[in-house]
């Protein structure tokens, strides 16, 4: 594994091939200049919207550090962590039309809607392809009531990979661990593994024969067609080859996967996943969609009765029901934190090249116009990003700009990010990064 | 230029001409010129005069330009779209020979392909968007001495399917259609595309035709039914989309595929109880209430089924059903699947693939989930996502070609005109050996051409690539640009109102492809539409401020005596029924004044008739298909190109899209060829709220500008006589709005001149010769899928004359097109002829 990164770290910049799907992992593109430590970034979305209130410390109305502040009692698990905080406030995202979810505008920085198709590739793609490549870049995990994530096991909201092309979120345990840690599982899970592993390598041969009568002209695009499925083999044959490294990594399947109580319990073994596709150092970008995108969700784990839409009808401050929501989250929030503390890299731990980016995909709130688009950052990745603070904005600078911001740390030149110089003048009182929230 | 310079030119042309070649020119025939001896005299004489080294023409010299390779490959681009669109040498210089010019294209194009084979290759000449680059004189005027045109035909190819045809062929699987009601025939029917939903996406549905009761409103519904979105894409989404060499299918498409694939033959085998409960599963939801109590808004347990099967019952249902496994119920499963899927039953060898496949997975998982998984590979096969035509089999003539046969054929055939797989009557002939010929082809097309009940969406398809009607829904409006419209900007309405427009002028063209008259001309110039509620303010007019603020004014006096008789009618009342309470509806006789003053709405009225719209999938709010069948305000519309599905397809965040507009008159009627933006040029208009596009637009006219820009602007400023959602207006920020436009160098001289508006553009458009053969010749790319080449000037000419000849039936001239070499050759042994082509 790690030889195979150094590996492609190794190859130099030009060689680039574009890289057309996440689940390429050997296609390269150019290795972006300089640093080459490997980087992290996750995006944790909870829906019905992120309210200010529930997020900056009681008096703050003002940039400013948050050594003497308090934080409110539904980040509180983040206290101990305060000093790598940074809360955003003043962000607006009023061109993705975020009433009712903006759902791939959230992640894009442009309209969008229910049943509105991606119209660009979002940030968390973008950063996937930008950041230290890795064996399975992007994956995307989706938290939703049980009845959902039973009967559509995987849903497309939020992020995307183009235009018309969205990327699904995995919401069945079973059916990650299997794509992940097929190789090394055992039982029920290792059959299904098999089985699955077999029909793709019959369905590989099938295509290379029927290949053998192409026009030369066409064997280019065809090629691309076999190629996908011998990426697929490959890739299992790949994470074969660094199964040992996996099995330090890799979580146990328990009672929690194959017989839930609540959904939380999925919620939380699918958090565990996902942390362990950082840890082992597969993925570099990990999207989270709790509520998944949309207007519903379910948590009747942490004893809320009420799911759905109605959640988005109450107001989160001081609301027990949304107390407990968002310190379900942060409590997620701290076990990544924790965890990539625990794996050492470089000359300090992971923790210091991974950035957390915590925001809904619905604005503050469910009806909104979007005016105020609160985030919160964790990490700095690699001592980018000013921590331990909280910058009020003047609410001119769109969600994109920060987008843009992080591609720039991701090593990319780019001033802006979906976002036309026209719509600009519209949506933007500046161009560039958001200089507030560097070191 | 002097006399000795001059007779120098002769001396040089006249020796190239022996030089290049004594023999005819035949498109596409290799040749060995070299840039020494043949491309650099061609610069010296043509390009050099006024490109040399002293203050070169548009500060480009090609004093230094050598043979072609990676460095230059720009400028050699740029030297090949000029003097192919005859654009250079100018008006006034010397020309080099119509077959002078052709070969110097050529090598340039062959030389491109040469050089940059390993870098991502050259295929710009191939793009749909330069198919305009080839002489349109040439195609359809008398050809000079010394060109000598090949028997045409189009190179063997794999044809990704696209995204349209591969979602109708799954939901093929799980949902039954309405056959054809002739007395219904706008209603969704068997064998039409599925539709996009109300969002713009192109989603299958599962099951939705049995829901009989869910909970809450559009977004709930929408989020508790069981929906998967096409997996293909195209990236395209201006002009034509599929060419067969655009796409391929990688291996993130794959995956979501067998994923579908599950999905879909889980429904095939168990229904709604795949994605529901069996509780959820009844003709009476009273009988269940005690499991829906509470609040199950957005959740599939929200849904209740009726208990009527609905789906086809295929062989996977057979398979599933009963108990074990035997071979022959396996066989039929693989067999049903095989054909639905690539549309041709599969070989022994294909079979028992699959067969092998099957049986290895339910060994591992048992029936159920090996079957599922098994079966799920056949959505994977090459003929499931692509479709050949190979011509494999078969003699080549002398010139390289061989016809299409059976199967390859009967499918090519088929995927002219429709989605599903071939009818029984064509899967008899393929099968009988009667898809060999020319006359069976005629005999096939010609059948299904007068056949309403056979559905040929492909036809729609054409001419949604061709005008661009369907993309108004999907162009992202600024609120406060679209409320000064007049429309309704609340929420997604607008957004709703263009899905709406788009199924309608989907609708209208039917109509007018069904009486088959002049359908080109009809198409341009109807005073038909088929309309919504919303599209009265649509194809209303937006009232000048002055007119708005008579409006409310009026609005405004009217109120003020209606509440004057309603408090005299209740002081009557009440004097008359003395210490009594008037009821409550009389004290309601409040009417609020409100209605639109922006807009003077059209009067649409007419005869009922239906659109085709998606399955239900926003609940109360999904599309619905009935429409009205009504005639444009007098004066103010002609055509689709002056409907809002048009104009709004052309229009941008905050205004018209004049440049856009003109660029596709430019292309798709007047056949010219534009050269790509430069890439020093940041195309940008001026940032100016208060000034009028035409204005703005002032920057294009600066002379580095214009030499393009004229050839676009003109064209589409007449449309400004519209806003940016296509209402009708006469004034534009207080001023009388300037609609005045002009055809330069069409081609036509009778066509060039001034035109007062955009009504006027079209009529003189609609009537010509040159705009019609342009018709023609789109239609030939979209049906080869092919960029046309002089060698199909006679498929050309014959399919225009076929048109013409008939009064204008497009179904004459697909009957022409699909008939010919064009259509049923292919080549992949003579190299040359298949670059050519």
């Amino acid at each position: 594994m790690l030889n195979r990164r150094e590996m492609m770290q190794g190859m130099a910049a030009g060689a680039g091939a574009a890289l057309t799907a996440p689940l390429l992992p050997e296609r390269l593109i150019a290795s972006p200049a300089g640093n080459s430590t490997p980087k992290r970034i996750i995006f944790f979305l909870q829906n019905q919207g992120f309210d200010p209130k529930t997020c900056i410390p009681e008096g703050m109305t003002g940039s400013g550090s948050l050594a003497k502040a308090k934080l409110p009692e539904p980040i509180s698990a983040l206290e101990p962590y305060k000093e790598r905080l940074h809360i955003i406030n003043g962000l607006h995202g009023t061109h993705t039309s975020p009433t009712h979810s903006a759902f791939f505008g959230a992640l894009g920085g442009y309209r969008g809607g229910d049943g509105v198709p991606p119209s660009a590739s979002t940030i968390d793609y973008a950063l996937s392809k930008a950041l230290p490549q890795t064996l399975l870049p992007h994956l995307c995990i989706g938290m939703d009531s049980i009845e959902n994530m039973t009967t559509k096991p995987t849903t497309a909201t939020l992020s995307a990979s183009g235009a018309g092309q969205p990327i699904f979120m995995h919401s069945n345990p079973n059916q990650l661990y299997q794509m992940l840690y097929g190789g090394i599982s055992t039982g029920n899970i290792r059959r299904q593994f098999d089985a699955r592993s077999n029909v793709l390598n019959q369905i590989e041969k099938l295509a290379t024969a029927k290949g053998r009568s192409i026009p030369t002209t066409d064997q280019l695009r065809y090629g691309q067609f076999v190629q996908g499925f011998k990426d697929v083999n490959g890739l299992r044959d790949r994470l074969d080859t660094v199964a040992d490294h996996l099995r330090n990594f890799a979580p146990t399947v328990d009672e929690r996967y194959t017989n839930p109580k609540f959904e939380t319990d999925w919620h939380d073994v699918l958090l565990d996943l996902g942390i362990s596709a950082l840890t082992s150092g597969i993925t570099n970008t990990l999207t989270i969609g709790s509520g998944r995108g949309e207007i519903f969700g379910a948590w009747k784990g942490l004893g809320i009765e009420q799911q759905g839409h109605n959640l988005g009808h109450m107001k989160q401050p001081d609301n027990p029901i949304w107390v407990k929501i968002r310190q379900y989250n942060s409590r997620m929030l701290v076990r990544i934190i924790e965890a990539m503390e625990s794996v050492p890299e470089g000359s300090g731990t992971m923790m210091d090249h991974t950035l957390i980016v915590y925001t809904s995909n619905n604005a503050d709130k469910q009806h909104t116009n979007g005016a105020n688009w609160p985030v919160m950052l964790l990490g700095n990745l690699d001592g980018t990003f000013k921590t331990g603070c909280f910058t009020q904005l003047d609410g001119k600078r769109p969600i994109n700009s920060l987008y843009a911001t992080l591609l720039q740390a991701a090593g990319q030149n780019c001033d802006r990010f979906n976002m036309s110089a026209k719509l600009a003048k519209q949506f933007d009182s500046s161009t560039g990064p958001l200089r507030e929230v560097l070191a | 230029m002097n006399t000795a310079r001059w007779a120098l030119v002769v001396m040089l042309a006249s020796g190239l001409q022996s030089a290049a070649s004594g023999e005819t020119y035949t498109p596409g025939q290799k040749t060995s010129y070299d840039f020494g001896s043949f491309a650099r005299p061609f610069l010296a004489s043509h390009c050099l005069d006024c490109h040399g080294s002293e203050e070169p023409a548009g500060n480009l010299s090609l004093l230094d330009l050598g043979p072609v390779d990676e460095g230059n490959s720009g400028t050699w681009r740029r030297v090949w779209a000029q003097v192919t669109l005859k654009e250079m040498p100018p008006k006034d210089a010397e020309h080099p020979t119509v077959v002078h010019r052709l070969q110097f294209s050529d090598w340039i194009v062959s030389e491109l392909k040469r050089v940059m084979r390993d870098k991502g290759g050259f295929r710009a000449h191939l793009d749909p968007n330069k198919g305009n680059f080839v002489d349109h004189d040439l195609l359809f005027g008398p050809l000079p001495d010394g060109i000598k045109l090949a028997p045409t035909a189009s190179p063997a190819r794999l044809w990704r399917v696209t995204p349209q045809e591969h979602i109708t062929r799954l939901n093929e699987l799980i949902n039954s259609e309405p056959d054809f009601d002739p007395k219904k025939p706008g209603l969704r029917t068997h064998g039409d595309v599925v539709p996009t939903n109300h969002g713009g996406e192109l989603k299958l549905y599962f099951g939705t035709d049995r829901i009989i009761k869910w909970q809450g409103g559009t977004v709930a519904y929408a989020t508790a039914v069981k929906s998967v979105p096409a997996v293909l894409s195209s990236a395209r989404n201006h002009g034509l989309e599929n060419y067969p060499d655009f796409y391929t299918v990688n291996s993130a498409e794959t995956t979501q595929i067998m994923g579908i694939a599950e999905d879909i033959i889980r429904y095939m085998a168990y229904g709604p109880l795949s994605i529901a409960k069996p509780y959820q599963i009844t003709d009476d939801p009273k009988s269940i209430a005690d499991k829906m109590k509470g609040d199950l808004r957005g959740l599939p347990t929200s849904i209740v089924y009726g208990t009527k099967v609905l789906r086809p019952l295929t062989p996977v249902y057979d398979l599933m059903k009963d108990e074990g496994v035997t071979d022959e119920r396996l066989t039929a499963a693989v067999d049903y699947i095989f054909e639905a899927m690539t549309f041709r039953p599969p070989s022994k060898k294909e079979t028992d693939a699959y067969l092998t496949i099957v049986k290895q997975s339910i060994e591992t998982l048992g029936k159920e989930n090996g079957a599922v998984l098994g079966l799920s590979s056949i959505f994977l096969d090459r003929d499931a996502v692509f479709r050949a035509e190979l011509a494999g089999t078969g003699k080549p003539d002398r010139h390289g070609r061989v016809m299409l046969q059976d199967w390859e054929l009967g499918l090519a055939v088929n995927h002219a005109l429709r989605y599903i797989k071939p009818d029984d009557q064509l899967r008899n002939a393929i099968v009988a050996g009667r898809m060999r010929t020319k006359a069976d082809v005629k005999r096939e097309v010609e059948r299904m051409l007068a056949d309403d009940s056979v559905r040929k969406p492909r036809t729609l398809r054409f001419f949604r690539d061709y005008f661009d009607f369907d993309r108004g829904g999907y162009i992202c409006k600024d609120s406060k640009a679209l409320a000064q419209t007049g429309v309704n900007a609340r929420g997604q309405s607008h957004y709703r109102a263009m899905f709406d427009a788009t199924a309608s002028t989907d609708r209208l063209i039917e109509l007018i492809l069904h009486e088959d008259k002049d359908v080109f001309k009809r198409l341009l110039t109807t005073g038909k539409v088929v309309t919504t509620e919303a599209d009265k303010v649509y194809f209303g007019k937006r009232r000048s401020k002055k007119e708005v603020a008579a409006s409310q004014a009026a609005a405004k006096k009217a109120a003020a005596e209606a509440a004057k008789k309603a408090a005299a009618e209740l002081a009557a009342w009440l004097k008359a029924n003395p210490g009594k309470k008037p009821s409550k509806a009389k004290n309601k006789k409040k009417r609020r004044a409100n209605g639109n003053h922006n807009v003077t709405v059209a009067k649409l009225s007419g005869p009922k008739i239906f659109a085709r719209v998606s399955r239900r999938s926003f609940g109360n709010g999904s599309m619905k298909p009935g429409r009205v069948l009504a005639t444009v305000p007098e004066g103010q519309r002609l055509g689709i190109l002056t409907h809002p599905s048009w104009l709004v397809s052309h229009s941008d965040a905050m205004d018209n899209h004049a440049i856009r507009r003109g660029h596709w008159i430019r292309e798709r009627l007047l056949g010219g060829g534009i050269p790509d933006v430069p890439i020093t040029v940041d195309a940008m208009l001026p940032d100016e709220p208060r000034t009028s596009l035409r204005e703005r637009m002032r920057v294009t006219r600066e002379a580095y500008c214009w030499t393009c820009h004229k050839k676009m602007d003109p064209l589409g400023l007449p449309f400004e006589m519209y806003n940016h959602a296509g209402l009708y207006r006469e004034t534009e920020l207080g001023q009388p709005v300037d609609t005045r436009g002009e055809i330069i160098d069409s081609g036509d001289p009778t066509l060039d001149g001034k035109v007062a508006n955009a009504i006027e553009l079209i009529q003189k458009l609609a009537e010509s010769q040159l705009a019609t053969q342009v018709f023609v010749r789109h239609a030939f790319r979209f049906w080869m899928g092919r960029n046309e080449t002089l060698n199909d000037a006679p498929v050309l000419q014959d399919a225009y004359r076929a048109y013409t000849d008939s009064g204008g039936s497009m179904k004459a001239m697909l009957v022409s097109l699909l008939t010919s070499d064009a259509f049923l050759y292919r080549t992949s042994r003579e190299p040359a002829l298949s670059e050519a082509n």
